[in-house]
């Protein structure tokens, strides 16, 4: 094998960080290159500098062999690398070749001569994209508007961009973040394709189950240094993570068997509309008990956000009843369901559970900043609340400047620290008044590297143990198995059935998922 | 890049940024909050300039515009008081405007709101005659601000129903207002008596003071409890407010040392961690503190109020420095700062305010956390009508010639409040000075005309270019070759999309 991309001693500083610091990486041909580290390893910065949109303070570039100096995007375009970013560069309203041409248009020879006033010749140009498409196994039409498709084949499109551009090297930017267990798979097996057919691949991702199944070898990064090379063979996901995180990471959530209460949250036949007036949640039933934790697993867009939005107050019940503690609140409004305890870790955290340009120290009140101590009458008492918020972020260890920092300029990981410490706080603090607690936590970690995704495992199995009723609703089957007592399987609307977390397996949920029924299964 | 960060050692590097922000964090806080609209304002004077040398083809011409500005807004005979006079509606106005901003509601009909104001205290200055100032006056400010309220509480009720954008409601609102004014003055609160067409002047009792006049004002006892009252409750307001300071700053001390014992985290802390020693010695000291300051509010706003019913008329008969008795500054100037402190207490230091932010910067977040988003549109367009229903009234008691509304009543206020507010980036304090600067560039722009033949509408022409500077800021970031703030700063949209 010969090395079609090889940087060395790569050193990269911004102001009052060093964001690459003398990284060797090396793509052989043929080869699919799991890039694996943190939020903030530096992968990103490294692969930016390959791809031209950085300049490296130190280090040398070289590709096939030879120094090169990587000036712009277009440079790298011109040399055979191609990146496809983790938020896709599409012009929504332009059809499939259309945006695979941007940039790059043919045009029709006859009218050549018109200089930027020629004709586009889409013709020529859908069917190299239908030959590539054939080719990798890309299935997209190439007239069909970027914005009806979906996200998984919106990604597909990226590729074959990049394959237009005659791309010999592909680098991947968290391709899986936004898809399915299903589409991610599929995805492999185009990547797998296409390395056949003589590409080499770069995969950026924090994902370990991933890295298993697609690559040929791993590189992790951490804090700005490449901390080591392996093949998926000599490697585990323990020593994966440990390099990943710098110390030992426990992955599998200790937890003692769940010693479930009463009922806490009881649903009956729920009904939810969604915004296009689909009935997306069409006949749920379920039960939570003080002490358990209830995981639903489903692919995404099966209802568990209109679920989820209706059990919390902030979408209209079609039909069906929600019983908090015996009491009926079906269509009661979310500041009555947060004063009888329930506490909601939200799907979006920027949409629903963050005000980003306010404080840290005003997102960790957000729904209980009007509540004696924090204030007297209408009068907000900031010491009070700073005491409230320095208690929390020490607790939750969340890595802010002060609290007076902006949510917005945290990192993700960080961001969702903040929610979880307020509605894990607001648990204690339901717990401490005798009202059995519920914590609704729809994707509590999505997008989140392995050291804070175990830190709020942690917390959630913690607040489990204090007694707390706990909905976990998550299309990571991973967290659902780890974190869950019992497993409900959500597939289009309906609860396809409950099963034991301590007997079923991966296979047997992931049926489910797929809308596959035991008894189908069998039959 | 190579001299941002010169530093191979990663230790160093960190060091020194931490130092750095130590050392300069306030002062780089300030400059940055200052600097935009500071440059703003030079290139919109730069700008000007250019404007009038090139329209009158000499450079001295410019020279004469500035220095005519300049003796015009402060100079010249009442020309600073006249700045002032200026000023008190702009600062509603634009407080009103701000107001919206922070609600996350872009209220374009402030202009339309100060009219309902302004007919309201009309009606309600002549309508009440006979009660004595101490009542008559805070019920005419009152009837302004209701009537300004219940303007923009009609976009506001519209929109938290139907969702319509109050941008558009506002503005048409605005005309409405127009047509009304024109109406209840020329029909049913027309003055029989008078050649011209206005309202019956307001009775005396109901007018603003001007400085002049206060000497005698406070001759009348009554007018002087009133005012011993007013100060007494600053009085209370503000010695609350040192007494929170010290209790924050307690507080900070008791948090030192209550931390290792909750440290665990678990409820069951609750209840247990007060039987500490620390905790006693702390509980202590609170009722300490408690007893020796829950009265000293109280005692001193009295002791204020006794002082001022009994000194002020005579001192105030004795020595005045406003004796002009063309100066039309009246007392409605220490109303608008108040109304400053009002809104920044209101927005920064309550639950309604940080209910109104949250609603401004997420509305989806603020529903998430149990807020009632319809009642806060209509309370935030509200309470920014009653503002600018203030600004009307003002003028209606305290500057208009007859002390009455006229057919004529035009003002322009509203609109240039706008950018009042964004030049003051929506912080009432700021508004102060932007309305201040405002006030004197609409009072000099007459002498400027005089001085030196250039159009006075050259203001206009320099006030819109302060405006699209501070709308775009990227514009002057350009100019001045800065760099883009690293954080993003707490700043509402300036609106939504029509969508709503």
């Amino acid at each position: 094998m010969t090395s079609v991309l090889q940087a060395t001693g790569i050193t990269k500083r911004f102001p009052g960080v060093i964001a690459n610091s003398r990284v060797d990486f090396t793509l052989e041909q043929g080869e699919i290159h799991a890039l694996l580290g943190e939020n903030g390893a530096g992968k990103s910065t490294l692969m930016n500098i390959l791809y031209g949109l950085y300049q490296p303070d130190e280090g040398q570039v070289a590709i096939n062999g030879q120094p090169v100096t990587i000036a712009s995007p277009h440079d790298a375009i011109a040399r055979g690398i191609g990146m496809v970013h983790q938020h896709f560069m599409l012009v929504p309203p332009l059809t499939v070749t259309e945006n695979i041409m941007l940039g790059q248009e043919s045009v029709a020879p006859l009218t050549k001569a018109l200089g930027e006033l020629a004709v586009l010749d889409r013709r020529s140009a859908a069917a190299r994209i239908r030959e590539l498409s054939q080719r990798y196994g890309l299935a997209v039409d190439p007239a069909a508007i970027v914005g009806d498709l979906p996200v998984g084949a919106q990604q597909r499109v990226e590729i074959i961009k990049a394959l237009y551009r005659q791309a010999d090297i592909l680098i991947l930017d968290e391709p899986t973040a936004v898809l399915t267990p299903q589409e991610a798979d599929e995805l492999f097996v185009i990547m797998r394709g296409m390395v056949e057919q003589g590409r080499s691949i770069v995969f950026i991702t924090h994902k370990l189950r991933e890295v298993f199944a697609v690559a040929d070898r791993i590189s992790v990064m951490r804090d700005g240094r490449m901390v080591g090379t392996i093949r998926p063979a000599e490697a585990t996901r323990e020593l994966l993570a440990e390099m990943m995180v710098g110390r030992k990471v426990i992955l599998q959530v200790d937890k003692a068997a769940a010693q479930p209460g009463a009922a806490v949250l009881e649903v009956e036949d729920l009904h939810v509309m969604d915004d296009r007036q689909h009935m997306t949640v069409a006949g749920v039933s379920l039960t939570v008990r003080a002490g358990e934790i209830l995981g639903v697993a489903g692919v995404q867009g099966n209802g568990q956000t209109e679920l989820t939005e209706a059990l919390t107050g902030l979408r209209r019940v079609a039909a069906g009843r929600v019983i908090l503690k015996g009491a009926d609140t079906t269509h009661v409004p979310p500041r009555q369901l947060v004063e009888a305890g329930a506490s909601h870790v939200p799907e979006d955290r920027h949409k629903h559970g963050l005000v980003l340009a306010f404080p840290v120290r005003d997102n960790l009140v957000l729904c209980s900043y009007y509540q004696p101590p924090l204030a007297q009458g209408v009068r907000l008492n900031y010491a009070a609340i700073a005491a409230r918020a320095a208690d929390l972020v020490r607790q939750f260890d969340v890595r802010t400047p002060g609290i007076g920092t902006s949510a917005g300029s945290l990192s993700g990981g960080n961001q969702q620290k903040v929610i979880v410490a307020r509605e894990l706080s607001r648990i204690s603090e339901a717990g401490a008044n005798g009202h059995a607690p519920l914590l609704i936590a729809n994707q509590p970690t999505r997008g989140l590297d392995v050291g804070s995704i175990e830190f709020i495992h942690r917390r959630i199995v913690e607040a489990r143990d204090q007694g707390a009723a706990v909905l976990l609703i998550s299309a990571e089957l991973d967290e659902i198995m780890s974190l869950s007592d019992r497993i409900a399987v959500m597939y289009k609307g309906h609860i396809l059935d409950t099963v034991d977390a301590r007997t079923a397996t991966r296979e047997q949920v992931g049926l489910l998922m797929a809308g596959v029924t035991t008894e189908a299964a069998h039959g | 890049m190579a001299d941002l960060a010169p530093d191979t050692n990663p230790k160093t590097v960190a060091s020194s940024r931490q130092e750095r922000s130590v050392a300069s964090s306030l002062a780089a806080r300030l400059g940055n909050l200052l600097s935009m609209p500071a440059l703003a304002l030079l290139s919109a004077f730069v700008l000007g300039a250019v404007v009038i040398w090139v329209t009158s083809g000499q450079f001295v011409t410019v020279l004469e515009a500035y220095s005519g500005l300049v003796r015009g807004a402060f100079i010249k005979q009442r020309g600073f008081s006249e700045s002032l006079v200026a000023m008190v509606p702009y600062v509603f106005l634009s407080l009103a405007v701000a107001l919206g901003f922070k609600a996350g509601l872009f209220n374009i009909g402030v202009e339309g709101q100060f009219y309902v104001g302004a007919i309201s205290a009309a009606w309600a200055g002549q309508a009440l005659a006979g009660l004595p100032a101490i009542v008559h006056l805070p019920l005419a400010l009152l009837a302004g601000a209701v009537g300004g309220a219940i303007w923009a509480g009609i976009p506001g009720y519209l929109k938290a129903r139907t969702g319509a954008h109050e941008v558009i409601s506002t503005m048409m609102m605005n005309y409405v207002a127009f047509r009304l004014a024109e109406f209840v003055v020329s029909g049913p609160l027309r003055d029989r008596n008078a050649t011209a067409v206005q309202t019956p002047r307001i009775s005396r009792a109901a007018e603003l003071w001007s400085l002049w006049d206060i000497p005698n004002r406070l001759a009348e006892p009554l007018n002087a409890l009133g005012v011993a009252l007013l100060f007494g409750f600053l009085a209370w307001i503000i010695t609350r407010a040192v007494r929170g300071r010290r209790e924050i700053a307690n507080s900070k001390l008791q948090m030192a040392d209550g931390r290792s014992q909750t440290a665990n985290g678990k409820w069951q802390m609750a209840d247990g961690g007060s039987q500490t020693n620390s905790a006693q010695d702390a509980l202590r000291n609170t009722e300490y503190a408690l007893r020796t300051t829950h009265y000293a509010p109280l005692i001193i706003a009295i002791l204020v109020a006794v002082l001022s019913f009994a000194a002020l008329p005579p001192l105030t008969r004795l020595g005045w420095p406003f004796a002009d008795q063309y100066d039309r500054l009246h007392i409605g100037i220490f109303l608008a700062v108040l109304a400053a402190v009002g809104v920044w207490w209101l927005l920064w230091k309550t639950t309604i305010g940080f209910e109104l932010r949250m609603v401004g910067a997420n509305p989806n977040a603020a529903r998430y956390a149990g807020v009632n988003i319809t009642r806060n549109i209509v309370l935030g367009l509200a309470l920014s009508g009653a503002l600018a229903g203030v600004a009307g009234t003002v003028e209606v008691l305290g500057v208009s010639i007859c002390r009455c509304l006229p057919l004529f009543f035009s003002s322009g206020y509203g609109f240039d409040s706008i950018a009042i507010a964004l030049l003051g980036r929506n912080n009432p304090f700021g508004i102060l000075a932007s309305s201040f600067l405002f006030g004197a560039m609409r009072n000099g722009a007459d002498l400027m005309e005089l001085n030196s033949g250039v159009s006075k509408y050259v203001i206009s022409l320099i006030q819109a270019l302060v405006l699209l500077f501070v709308a775009a800021p990227a514009v002057v970031r350009w100019i001045y070759r800065m760099r883009a703030p690293r954080q993003a700063e707490e700043e509402a949209p300036l609106t939504r999309g029509w969508g709503g």
